[in-house]
């Protein structure tokens, strides 16, 4: 066991953008989030969106400007970014021989959760979502909108002062974009700084404390 | 058209149902030419040169392989081993895991896939399906017997040839491998057929070949022949969780059980140890494939009697037998690139995941070091080489399941050099200990010591390497 520093969830991206050889992923861009706050990233298909959450989020190191997350550098690789940063970017690899609340409990024990209670918390997180009901059902059972269920469950389950999600609307009907909406919510108000891209204009306007327009590369 | 097609869902009647005359033959030999003319001749030529060449093959590397194994041990000791009834279980075992191999390979890529353009085009006319699937089913047979042939005459001329037993051997070896190469792929083709729901998939298929092509379903043949191009376009890229979830079948099992919370430690190993409740399956194998390579390597460590190549060759089996029950690994792997959803370091994520396999592979061989022991005195440094390929295993399957992407460059042959890399170190790092303690080379134990703990360093130093490789 290690000691890990404890980050807040200052978001800082100063001119941040992302070039392979010649093809241009991502125009210089700017975000500052503190914590409590809410970004909401908005463009067209290909503008580089997800590129900034992965450069947000550590995965991929900017060609030009920084991104740092607390005040330190966001680097995938540094311990304290890891603990402080939750992101649904992409399809998660789960578990095939894993059950939804399997997963839940691991991901809680596996960041110190209180053994006691963390059935109950996993439980109540599938309820909040409307998939309580699948708990003993295995990834590959659900269907596409149950799915994206249950990936931002895994991503809400473990703590994080910085969260990043990649469209979470995709594939949910209205009601259960207003549940994702209301569990965003209450994140921000716990503190925690969320960063997302977003297509939807309803989610976009009751979320977003600020909206970053993503100019396309070309 | 023959009049004997009697699959379960073709039948109609009528007396006043006109009736149409084909001839099977003559449709299937047009169709050949349209789909492949020329060049499907030049195709099946090419089928009998590469037979050819695994024939010279094994006649250049099988003899002298086989041979080099059977010097290296006491010809009397090993022919009085040979006709024991330890040696007679081991080859009903070896027999019985080929057709359960043949019985668990038909469930996903059947001997009887041909391309999906003949399945569409040709296998769905009237044509009579035992006839124009045939020709697989044929290419299956004789490859089959030709490998079992092949590897039954390179064991019978082994032993013959260095002695062990009298040249009959040869051509029992040869006339006992084809006969298990018929069994086994009749048993192959009835798993196909049994992929499949269908009225008709009882035994009485496995002698009635031109039943059994006829109960093969199109949507199965196409299943088999889109897993064939799946498993060999993975294979090709490297893609490896691809080509798993594709043999995988989906867990059904055990949903009532829990994983039960805790330290985070202790509760990935129970996850572990859960996923192995909910694939039966892979336990087994595991299981089955840990008791055969145990053996065969306990008693090339601890028998002075035994060939010093017995360990190497025990180490296969054992490796993979290792690899079925380390799932958990190869997850973490396929994670690397995304955002951390589990709370601990790769290190001790991957450290978490060799619990389980390390401890039911020690239960294994500790099981046949005691029977090793009450048949004659185990000397403490062959314990020690058994502890040195236990951390030899840990290390192989952590650079199998960290192996990062295939090579883009360096063909076929650097692909194939990318897939073999972890376990040939198997094979190598874990011979050296037992090679230097049978060969009482004493000063040479603290090199297999060093080498040893390099080679599991070196798995942790990947496991970590790749987990942060991809932020380029």
């Amino acid at each position: 066991m290690g000691v890990v520093t404890v980050l807040t969830g200052e978001v800082r991206a100063d001119g941040v953008s992302k070039a392979i050889d010649s093809t241009t992923l991502l125009l210089p861009t700017d975000v500052s989030a503190d914590p409590g706050e809410c970004v909401v990233l908005r463009g067209q298909n290909g503008s580089g969106k997800t590129t900034l959450l992965r450069i947000i989020g550590g995965l991929l190191a900017p060609s030009a400007g920084t991104a740092t997350i607390g005040g330190r550098e966001a680097d995938e690789r540094d311990r304290a970014v890891r603990a402080a940063v939750a992101g649904l970017l992409g399809a998660p690899t789960t578990y095939r021989d894993l059950t939804l609340i399997d997963h839940l409990v691991l991901i809680d024990s596996t960041w110190g959760g209180e053994p006691s209670t963390s059935d109950d918390r996993g439980t109540a997180l599938l309820e909040r979502l409307g998939i309580a009901s699948l708990d003993d059902r295995f990834p590959h059972e659900l269907s596409s909108g149950q799915e994206q269920l249950f990936r931002l469950a895994i991503t809400f389950a473990r703590p994080s002062s910085v969260l990043l999600l990649d469209e979470p609307e995709q594939r949910l009907d209205t009601t259960k974009r207003q549940i994702v909406g209301a569990l965003i919510r209450e994140r921000t108000s716990a503190g925690s700084t969320v960063v997302m891209a977003c297509h939807d204009p309803e989610m976009t306007a009751s979320l977003g404390d600020q909206v970053v327009d993503i100019k396309p590369a070309r | 058209m023959r009049d004997d097609d009697q699959s379960g869902t073709s039948g109609t009647s009528g007396a006043d149902i006109a009736e149409s005359e084909f001839d099977d033959a003559e449709l299937l030999g047009q169709a050949d030419w349209i789909i492949g003319g020329e060049e499907a001749r030049k195709a099946r030529q090419q089928g009998l040169y590469a037979a050819y060449l695994v024939f010279l093959g094994s006649l250049a590397y099988g003899f002298p392989l086989v041979q080099a194994l059977f010097r290296t041990s006491n010809p009397e000791v090993l022919r009085q081993q040979l006709a024991s009834p330890e040696a007679a279980g081991l080859l009903l075992a070896a027999v019985a895991g080929v057709f359960l191999a043949a019985l668990w390979v038909g469930r996903f890529r059947g001997p009887v896939v041909p391309p999906l353009p003949w399945i569409d085009l040709v296998v769905t006319t009237p044509i009579d399906r035992a006839l124009s699937v045939r020709r697989w089913w044929r290419f299956a047979l004789s490859a089959g017997v030709f490998l079992g042939a092949i590897t039954g005459l390179v064991l019978g001329g082994g032993l013959a040839f260095t002695g062990v037993t009298s040249p009959v051997s040869v051509a029992v070896g040869l006339v006992a491998g084809a006969a298990v190469a018929v069994a086994a792929t009749h048993l192959w083709l009835w798993s196909q057929v049994r992929s499949w729901p269908g009225p008709n998939r009882g035994p009485k298929l496995l002698w009635h070949v031109p039943e059994a092509l006829r109960e093969l379903h199109v949507d199965g043949l196409r299943a088999h022949s889109a897993n064939t191009s799946t498993l060999a376009g993975s294979a090709m890229t490297g893609n490896l969780r691809t080509a798993r979830l594709a043999l995988a079948r989906p867990v059904r099992f055990a949903r009532g059980v829990r994983l039960r919370p805790g330290r985070p430690f202790p509760t990935m190993v129970r996850r572990d140890i859960l996923g192995l409740l909910r694939s039966p399956a892979s336990l087994a194998a595991g299981f089955g494939l840990v008791v055969l390579g145990g053996a065969v390597v306990v008693w090339a460590a601890t028998q002075s009697s035994a060939p010093g190549i017995g360990v190497t060759i025990g180490l296969v089996p054992l490796y993979l037998g290792f690899g079925a029950w380390s799932e958990g690994l190869r997850l973490q792997a396929d994670n690397v690139g995304t955002p951390s959803l589990i709370g601990s370091g790769p290190l001790a994520e991957a450290s978490a995941h060799l619990v389980v396999p390390l401890a039911f592979t020690t239960v294994v061989l500790a099981a046949g070091m005691v029977v090793s022991a009450l048949a004659a005195p185990v000397s403490v440094l062959s314990l020690l080489s058994l502890v040195a390929v236990l951390a030899v295993l840990c290390g192989g399957h952590l650079l199998a399941a960290f192996r990062g992407s295939a090579p883009v460059r360096g063909g076929p042959q650097g692909m194939i050099a990318w897939y073999l890399m972890p376990v040939i170190f198997v094979l190598i790092v874990g011979s050296l200990m037992t090679f230097f303690v049978k060969a009482q080379l004493w000063s040479w134990l603290g090199f297999a010591g060093w080498t040893t703990i390099g080679f599991v360093w070196w798995g942790f130093w990947q496991a970590r390497r790749l987990t942060h490789m991809h932020r380029a």
